[in-house]
């Protein structure tokens, strides 16, 4: 936004941004579009946009003038969208986060939402060979890290809701660093599942040419109308746009900040692999489609806390959650689960007090490939008989989400060690395989 | 015959890439190679164009080669733009303000869209550094429209025909800074054509910051003539082929004009010989949008102020300068003004004649280099040294050659190793005399030949057989 300054003196000229303007500044006069101001840079200069399609940055002084000059009549062009065939299976789409489902203004740099399922076709023309998008969803739409289990509920339930009538998949769309947050939510939130429910973003952005967010939609469109009725995230699977691979939802990671192909199997491997030419080559057993009804069961604990073991940290950490009325505690642990135990500021203690008041402690490993182990290291025996329960081969952030669903249906010690011991969404695999490792 | 003519250049600058700290070098060979489509992108006036990019970007697969220290994630558009490369953007505003430009107070970067594959993205980062500038020619004033701050493309290696067709990109260019001065449509003739783009090369390479040598400076042409229509010409390759080059467009349009015909708008391409070929239509208008992952550029006025009371001294003043003041032939100073010696030379004049620096600084170098030496091991040092010793007599400008050639294959050796090796008896028989001649009460001695003896010795400090030195000394003694 423009300084203060600025604003007054636009208002009091009567210019806003996207007028054509000529700016008068010691002399030289400059003509152009006035832009509104990006987040970045000195608030206190104008921004033109020049006739070359260059933007420049005039600082605000004493003496500037402004005068709005009269538009050229743009020719309003509202093109036609294309139709989607009505004989293909129908796939709803659920936009509730990143780029994919919006559209850039070039002329003002503004970003708006695409609503009609028909402007997705002006980018992606494929997409009416492979599926019918029936609608466009969006029950909420934010950034993937303000996501909360709040969110994960309204959209589990919105998605049964559309699987259960019209739709023969669903896709969502979302912002990807918690992505896999919320492909585990889903996963164990939405029972019988007899659909595709797949999870698609974009590392970079939809606006320019090399985004990967085409790709993406368009194999996450041929998985939904695939009989995959699984829970899982659709993303390259390489640097090279040539496949995509469908994730398991609760052992899905994302693995890098930037690169296309962030998202990796973690202990398992991929679903299937998809080529945007519709190919599909399934890699796993999977649960396959149905005409079962699908069940939101969405009841999820909150106070449910995921935090990192590490050289020097201090188990006030724990007190301090168990105080604030945290019911369940994730720990990410080093290597085959350890948390500092003969060390100066001991775990021990902590986790076995809570424990004992019955908060459930579920161990996992900050490597995340691999297993916790209670039994390798006097240190792991020690702390496993505190009642600290294995996180098995789970990802941190999957038991993080499973201790809250399953805290939300039972908070009986007993049975929530029994849950989080048993594999309910693919999370937990008894056999550790070779090829699952690097993927 | 009455032409407007526009002038562009694209020169690299000297520098490392502009948005990651990878190197500009092009000197490896490619490591590994990934695969990529482009997608249409929505244009301003509704979607026209996004069928025709959609049908243009069907039929075409990109395979880019990544180079080990000359590319990273961000040429491989897989990790957001570093920061603006500081030194590119000092460069840029300096060549601007050469060419008598306005600076905008706040640079911004934006996206130009380019869909054949040569930016990863899809798009090239360009901003806008200078506007409203001028240069002077012979002819009068040339207006200069904008000076923009840019990523060089990536290079094109190959094409394999199919369905789709495979175009292989290398990505050790993508990315290297690139400036790109646009002049006005002032020129009027051919030779005024050429006498700009001599000029502006001439204050490109002033600043000593732009890169020399094969594709490192680009010229195109835009061209018309009275009743005929913009015609852009890629890839001039010397400056020497522009007044040519212009002659053939002209006359081009001139004889489809005189057939009836219309010239239509479009780009060609520049060949060896002058002749053009027709290369695509004129594309309409860049499409450009900010690049919103990096921040604008606030240019800071005393920065600016002080950068002007360092713009470099031009070529051509200084090419005069060292001609008059130090009498050196124009051609020597001009080839030695344009070689990355200039700064050497005038570091080195404070120990030996300017004329008998600049001589060796351009002839004997290119001596060296004819015979394999490896001169580019040579630095400032070793130029110093040999020029002490010339001075302390210790070597005779014969010497010189042989000396820097030692250097250059033994860059860690001290003067008096190498210096030792090279007294042969003219020199023996040099020092002598001068010790004779210097001190001639010693010959009044009884003797007279150890005092000398000692005296030569001590100055020869080994570096010749007392033997030979005792020879020498007794025939000089008994003239």
């Amino acid at each position: 936004m423009y300084s203060q300054a600025i604003r007054k003196f636009l208002e009091r000229v009567g210019v806003k941004a996207g007028d054509r303007v000529e700016i008068e500044k010691k002399g030289k006069i400059y003509q152009g579009i006035l832009m509104p101001r990006p987040e970045t840079g000195d608030p206190n200069c104008l921004v033109l946009k020049l006739p070359s399609g260059y933007n420049l940055g005039i600082a605000f002084e004493k003496g500037i003038k402004i005068r709005k000059l009269k538009a050229p009549t743009e020719k309003a062009r509202k093109p036609k969208p294309p139709k989607f065939r009505k004989d293909l299976p129908g796939v709803t789409l659920f936009a509730v986060g990143g780029t994919i489902g919006s559209r850039v203004d070039y002329r003002t740099g503004g970003v708006y939402a695409l609503m009609e399922p028909e402007e997705f076709l002006f980018n992606l023309p494929e997409l009416s060979e492979i599926a019918r998008l029936e609608s466009i969803q969006r029950p909420f739409t934010k950034m993937s890290e303000d996501m909360d289990p709040k969110d994960w509920q309204v959209l589990a339930k919105e998605v049964a809701k559309k699987l259960n009538r019209e739709a023969d998949g669903v896709v969502i769309a979302h912002g990807t660093d918690t992505m896999h947050f919320t492909s585990a939510a889903l996963s164990f939130m939405l029972r019988n599942l007899s659909k595709p429910v797949v999870l698609t973003g974009s590392q970079r952005s939809s606006d320019r040419p090399s985004s990967d967010a085409g790709m993406n939609l368009i194999c996450s469109c041929w998985v939904a109308r695939s009989d995959i009725a699984e829970v899982g995230i659709c993303m390259h699977a390489t640097s090279s746009d040539d496949y995509c691979h469908f994730l398991p939802g609760t052992k899905a990671r994302k693995l890098h900040s930037t690169r296309r192909d962030a998202f990796r199997p973690i202990n398992s491997k991929p679903i299937a692999r998809v080529w945007p030419d519709g190919r599909l080559e399934t890699l796993t057993a999977y649960r396959k489609r149905s005409d079962s009804q699908v069940e939101a069961d969405v009841k999820f604990e909150e106070r449910v806390a995921l935090i990192k073991a590490y050289p020097g940290s201090d188990p006030a950490l724990l007190e301090f959650l168990a105080s604030k009325g945290y019911r369940g505690i994730v720990i990410e642990g080093t290597g085959l689960g350890h948390v500092p135990t003969q060390a100066r500021k001991s775990w021990i203690p902590a986790i076995k007090k809570l424990v004992k008041d019955g908060i459930p402690v579920v161990i996992t490993t900050q490597t995340l490939y691999g297993r916790v182990n209670p039994w390798v290291y006097t240190n792991l025996r020690i702390l496993f008989s505190t009642g600290a329960i294995s996180g098995e081969d789970m990802l941190p952030e999957t038991a993080y989400v499973k201790l809250g669903w399953v805290l939300g249906h039972t908070q009986d010690p007993e049975e929530v060690r029994k849950l989080m011991l048993q594999n309910l969404a693919g999370e937990i695999k008894e056999r550790s395989l070779p090829d699952t490792f690097l993927i | 015959m009455k032409i407007k003519c526009g002038i562009e250049i694209h020169q690299q600058l000297l520098t490392h890439k502009l948005f990651c700290p990878c190197s500009s070098g092009m000197h490896e060979k490619p490591q590994l190679e990934i695969v990529r489509r482009l997608r249409p992108v929505p244009g301003e006036l509704g979607d026209v164009d996004v069928a025709a990019q959609y049908e243009f970007l069907r039929n075409r697969v990109f395979a880019y080669k990544h180079y080990p220290n000359e590319s990273c994630l961000v040429e491989l558009d897989e990790e957001p733009p570093h920061q603006l490369n500081p030194e590119a953007l000092e460069t840029a505003v300096m060549i601007a303000l050469m060419l008598n430009c306005d600076i905008p107070d706040e640079i911004h970067i934006m996206r130009k869209i380019v869909i054949d594959g040569s930016d990863t993205t899809g798009f090239q980062r360009t901003a806008l550094i200078g506007m409203n500038g001028w240069i002077k020619t012979s002819f009068g004033k040339v207006g200069i429209k904008s000076v923009c701050l840019e990523e060089e493309s990536a290079q094109i290696l190959g094409r394999k025909a199919g369905k789709p067709e495979l175009v292989t990109y290398g990505l050790n260019r993508f990315g290297i800074p690139l400036v790109e001065i646009g002049t006005q449509p002032d020129i009027t003739n051919f030779e005024e054509a050429r006498e700009t783009a001599e000029k502006l090369g001439m204050i490109l390479r002033s600043t000593q910051r732009v890169k020399t040598g094969l594709g490192t400076i680009r010229q195109d042409l835009n061209i018309s003539i009275p009743g005929g229509v913009r015609v852009e010409i890629k890839g001039v390759q010397s400056l020497s082929l522009i007044p040519k080059v212009l002659e053939f467009e002209a006359k081009r349009q001139e004889s489809l004009l005189k057939a009836g015909e219309k010239p239509r708008p479009e780009v060609r391409k520049a060949n060896p010989d002058g002749t053009t070929e027709f290369l695509r239509p004129l594309p309409g208008a860049a499409r450009l949008y900010p690049e919103t992952d990096c921040p604008p550029v606030r240019i800071d006025r005393s920065w600016l102020d002080a950068l002007k009371l360092k713009l470099p001294e031009l070529l051509d003043e200084k090419i005069k300068r060292w001609v008059e003041g130090y009498k050196l032939s124009w051609e020597l100073a001009s080839q030695l003004a344009r070689s990355d010696k200039a700064g050497l030379f005038e570091y080195l004049i404070q120990w030996a004649d300017p004329k008998l620096v600049a001589n060796v600084l351009v002839n004997v170098l290119k001596g060296l280099k004819r015979e394999g030496v490896g001169i580019e091991k040579l630095e400032a040092r070793h130029f110093r040294f040999v020029f002490e010793a010339l001075r302390e007599e210790r070597i005779a400008k014969e010497g010189i050659p042989e000396l820097l050639k030692k250097f250059a294959e033994n860059p860690q050796a001290r003067i008096e190793e190498l210096v030792s090796e090279t007294l042969g008896p003219e020199e023996v028989k040099r020092l002598v005399k001068k010790i004779l001649k210097e001190k001639p009460e010693l010959r009044e001695l009884r003797n007279p030949f150890q005092a000398y003896m000692g005296l030569v010795m001590k100055q020869v400090r080994g570096r010749a057989p007392g033997s030979l030195i005792a020879k020498i000394l007794k025939e000089e003694l008994s003239e």
